[in-house]
């Protein structure tokens, strides 16, 4: 399910760097979000999360913050498998 | 030229501007063109304020030079989001005399301009020389938590590192080239700072927060990261400055304070909001903020504290204003605003816990009848386009009502 969530993860980067202006580079597991590799800051990346809490209906954040550099490792904090609200 | 630095300057300090070097003779030499300007400005008028660009620390170092020595207030102006808009004037009368005024982050409406003795600016820094300190500079230069690192590096005699209008990603890259060993941030720019790293790390020996409340995760980050560093968090108001740091590892500050106080700062709770008594905060209350402290020399911070067992810990501001990414902003504000667009029926503008940025502001809007989604997305967009970026919601949704509490009112708290 990992692929679902990786082209959930590109389609709203997508939507936030279209949203200023810029265009999104190709997105890949190993692409990092704060790196360089992206045109967004910290607010888009902040924004992202909320997005993806509201299509997916999980936060897996709920506890405190967990560590994640590129793409792939944020996919793989969400179960897109489980039925929505079940952690 | 005068070569002879003040004494808050240790001339053995470097700047590493981007890819510019900057020592002792550079700053000076742009002291004296700036002190020569200055003093042909305040002739001119009644109470000549200097003006410049603070967007960079070695701009910065010699203006407050040129200002000291010309005996004139200096502004020094900030790189916000909208770099045209006016300012604000504070309510202190313009007084002659050396003082530094800064541009408070305004979070809706003008930003603000506060007046700082040069003398407060510098009360709490300790002026060990350290030669060897590397200091990343991740504040706005002309902020106050900016000023403070960029004094502290100026009096230690080591090496400032910035990079003028650099991101986490941009400054992570300078703290790797150039090793830096101390970085002050806000836990918003820590997080980021972290993911834009990687796996790499500077070889830092101190790692401070400050500007908004630690959460206990990202502290055990970073002294797992960091174990060589020494890792400590500052509180501080915008009354009365920097008040007390916390060393222990942990967040919040040990509940025995409340009665002990520390570090010369009484603190108590008063229907759970701090109140503090600090002598260094006498002369900051004619500062910005408009706080006032009783006849006992009591203020309130404004900051609501939660006890726990042993700790202390914070819980939010009695205002409802939440920090985005380190700004204070205040979601009943750009509430307000939304309101009073015209294609708007009603709105609610929430604050959203966030593991980046700590909050992020959200918004459900209801559309006046007959006007379209995307009309009422343009006229929002149009309305909050003038708040700095942190103020905006950044999420926004359509509804055909507000659900409101058991109380009638609408339930602002975002999920904790």
């Amino acid at each position: 399910m990992t692929q679902t969530m990786l082209a959930l993860i590109a389609e709203e980067l997508a939507r936030i760097a279209a949203d200023k202006g810029e265009t999104l580079p190709p997105v890949g597991p190993d692409t990092r979000f704060l790196g360089g590799d992206l045109p967004i800051d910290s607010l888009d990346l902040a924004t992202l999360l909320v997005v993806l809490e509201q299509r997916t209906g999980q936060d897996p954040f709920r506890a405190g913050f967990i560590q994640f550099t590129t793409v792939g490792e944020l996919a793989a904090l969400y179960r897109l498998d489980a039925p929505t609200g079940a952690a | 030229m005068s070569a002879v630095p003040p004494p808050w300057i240790d001339p053995g300090v470097r700047l590493i501007e981007a890819d510019t070097h900057l020592g002792w003779p550079d700053i000076a030499a742009a002291a004296d063109a700036l002190e020569a300007t200055f003093r042909r400005e305040s002739g001119m008028a009644t109470v000549g304020i200097a003006t410049v660009e603070g967007d960079r620390a070695s701009t910065v170092a010699a203006a407050l030079i040129a200002a000291e020595r010309a005996n004139v207030p200096l502004f020094l102006k900030r790189h916000g989001p909208n770099p045209g808009a006016p300012v604000a004037e504070d309510a202190t009368p313009a007084m002659p005399g050396f003082a530094v005024l800064l541009e408070t982050s305004g979070t809706t409406g003008a930003p603000k301009r506060a007046r700082h003795g040069f003398d407060r600016l510098r009360g709490r820094l300790r002026g060990a020389p350290d030669p060897d300190a590397r200091w990343l500079l991740t504040f706005e230069p002309a902020s106050f938590a900016g000023l403070q690192v960029i004094l502290t590096a100026l009096a230690s005699g080591g090496t400032l590192v910035s990079v003028p209008g650099g991101g986490a990603a941009e400054l992570a890259q300078a703290a790797l080239r150039h090793a830096v060993t101390h970085v002050s941030a806000t836990p918003s720019f820590w997080r980021a700072f972290l993911m834009a790293l990687g796996n790499a790390g500077p070889p830092l020996a101190s790692v401070t927060l400050g500007g908004e409340a630690v959460d206990q995760p990202l502290l055990d980050r970073l002294a797992a990261r960091f174990p060589g560093a020494k890792l400590r968090h500052i509180y501080a108001s915008t009354e009365a400055g920097a008040l007390f740091a916390v060393t222990d590892g942990r967040a919040g500050f040990p509940a025995s304070w409340l009665e002990t106080g520390v570090d010369g700062v009484a603190l108590r709770l008063c229907d759970g909001v701090l109140e503090v008594r600090s002598p260094r905060a006498m002369t900051g209350y004619a500062g910005p903020g408009g706080g006032a402290p009783d006849a006992d020399g009591w203020l309130s911070t404004g900051d609501v504290v939660e006890v726990r067992g042993d700790r202390a810990l914070f819980a939010g501001r009695l205002d409802g204003r939440v920090n985005v990414g380190g700004v204070k902003v205040s979601p009943e504000a750009v509430e307000q605003r939304l309101l009073g667009v015209p294609d708007v029926q009603d709105a609610l503008v929430r604050a959203a816990a966030n593991p980046i940025t700590g909050h992020i502001l959200t918004a459900t809007v209801v559309p006046a009848p007959g006007v379209t989604e995307a009309d009422v997305r343009a006229a929002v967009r149009e309305a909050i386009a003038d708040l700095p970026p942190a103020a905006r919601p950044r999420v926004i949704t359509l509804a055909d009502h507000i659900p409101l509490g058991s109380a009638g009112k609408k339930t602002r708290e975002g999920a904790a």
